[in-house]
């Protein structure tokens, strides 16, 4: 049988709800196997040579499965993968119904002025990124905006780690440790004046794993140089 | 009885689902559909958590047949194939499809809008007492599956088996 692109997928996706556009991929919401959906398509990049394009899309697309299996396993919530389709590069997620960001939750919270639910909230993604660095996986983008935030009947919430995209597997501290400055830029210039509660969170990060202590160590050194070492690139 | 589901990705694509308990001819189904007369998949009933389980691997089925890189023979080869863990054909059908013994089966079609035909003729062959699909639930032999599927405790804090079952099907490849 002839090897061919399947236009099912295309067609699918032209009738589907347009989410997010961003530089690596867009973010469709549809229904699929009657399930709420969101499906992340990485499309070709015209600018890149088809033959690297491919690969660094394919890789990304099998990394970001990868590291969402792996949090599961060790029981951080992740949006349950569905289904992946390697030719269009397009993986279908749970959507995570009733959430919102965590962005948008200290934004809003921060206007109430409710500092204890914020404390909360800040040591729970402590404890959330050492559990997810003790898996040895790095995210690469973490942001507020790639965790979400479910409010439960119970009153509980579970907060859940999105966009694996730029995902990849390491023991290094000082990956782990990058990952922890990316996440303090994010954090400090999208929610200005919060440094007492991201030092909650590093707090609570540090008390949460045994192979913390290297982290932090190399955090500081990463907020000295920033967060390339070899100069190059 | 049976539960049918349209492919949202293959608009013409039905996948019908038949639960059968009390079944005393197994054997003799499993050997039609070796030989091709039951066009359909005849799989384990206890080693599914639910009816979703079964649509998620019929339309990674469907679209490996689409794009020609099934890895097994047929269409209802790869949905038993799809529902493994591993990459091991073999162990699939043994683990996944149904045994000579069994006295539960559930039947896995896939079709176009018309059905009737292929519904009556899948009855007619079984001797047993079909009951709803949804009921496979409560065929689950959960010890073997968190077995198989390699599910640790903590896993199963951040979602339900299901879950974690479907997300290992739809990763298997990449492993």
């Amino acid at each position: 049988m002839a090897q061919e692109k399947s236009m099912a997928i295309p067609e699918f996706l032209s009738k589907a709800e347009l989410l997010k556009q961003g530089a690596e991929a867009r973010v469709y919401r549809a229904e699929f196997l009657g399930k709420p959906t969101i499906v992340k398509e990485r499309f070709p990049k015209r600018y890149r040579h088809p033959v690297l394009d491919e690969k660094l899309t394919h890789r990304r697309t099998v990394q970001e499965v990868r590291s969402i299996l792996r949090c599961r396993r060790a029981g951080i919530s992740a949006p349950v993968v569905y289904f992946v389709d390697y030719t269009s590069h397009c993986i279908f997620l749970e959507e995570i119904v009733g959430s919102s960001t965590v962005r948008d939750h200290i934004a809003s919270t921060r206007q109430s002025d409710c500092s204890n639910e914020l404390a909360w909230l800040a040591e729970r993604v402590g404890q959330i990124l050492a559990k997810m660095h003790e898996e040895d996986v790095v995210h690469g983008d973490l942001t507020t905006s790639n965790m979400l935030l479910r409010h439960q009947e119970d009153g509980e919430s579970e907060l859940f780690l999105i966009d694996f995209g730029l995902s990849y597997i390491s023991a290094l501290p000082e990956d782990k440790g990058v990952d922890l400055y990316v996440l303090e830029k994010a954090f400090l210039s999208t929610h200005p004046n919060t440094e007492t509660l991201f030092e909650r969170l590093l707090k609570s990060y540090a008390a949460a794993s045994k192979k913390s202590s290297a982290v932090i160590k190399k955090l500081d050194e990463v907020r000295l140089r920033g967060r390339k070492r070899s100069m190059v690139g | 009885m049976h539960v049918t589901h349209e492919l949202e990705l293959f608009p013409d694509h039905r996948v019908t689902q038949m639960l059968f308990k009390e079944v005393k001819n197994a054997a003799e189904l499993r050997q039609c559909a070796v030989e091709g007369k039951i066009k359909g998949a005849l799989i384990n009933p206890t080693m599914l958590v639910n009816p979703f389980q079964v649509l998620v691997a019929a339309n990674k089925a469907v679209n490996l047949q689409k794009i020609g890189k099934m890895k097994t023979r047929s269409l209802y080869s790869e949905i038993i194939f799809n529902l493994s863990p591993t990459n091991n054909i073999s162990e699939a059908f043994k683990r996944f499809g149904s045994s000579d013994g069994d006295d539960s089966v559930l039947v896995v079609l896939v079709h176009d809008k018309d059905e009737p035909q292929l519904l009556s003729d899948i009855t007619a062959r079984v001797s047993g007492r079909q009951v709803p699909a949804e009921d496979v639930s409560s065929l689950t032999d959960h010890a073997k599956i968190k077995k198989l599927y390699k599910i640790t405790p903590q896993e199963e804090k951040c979602g339900t088996l299901l879950d974690a079952v479907v997300c290992r099907m739809a990763s298997k490849d990449i492993l």
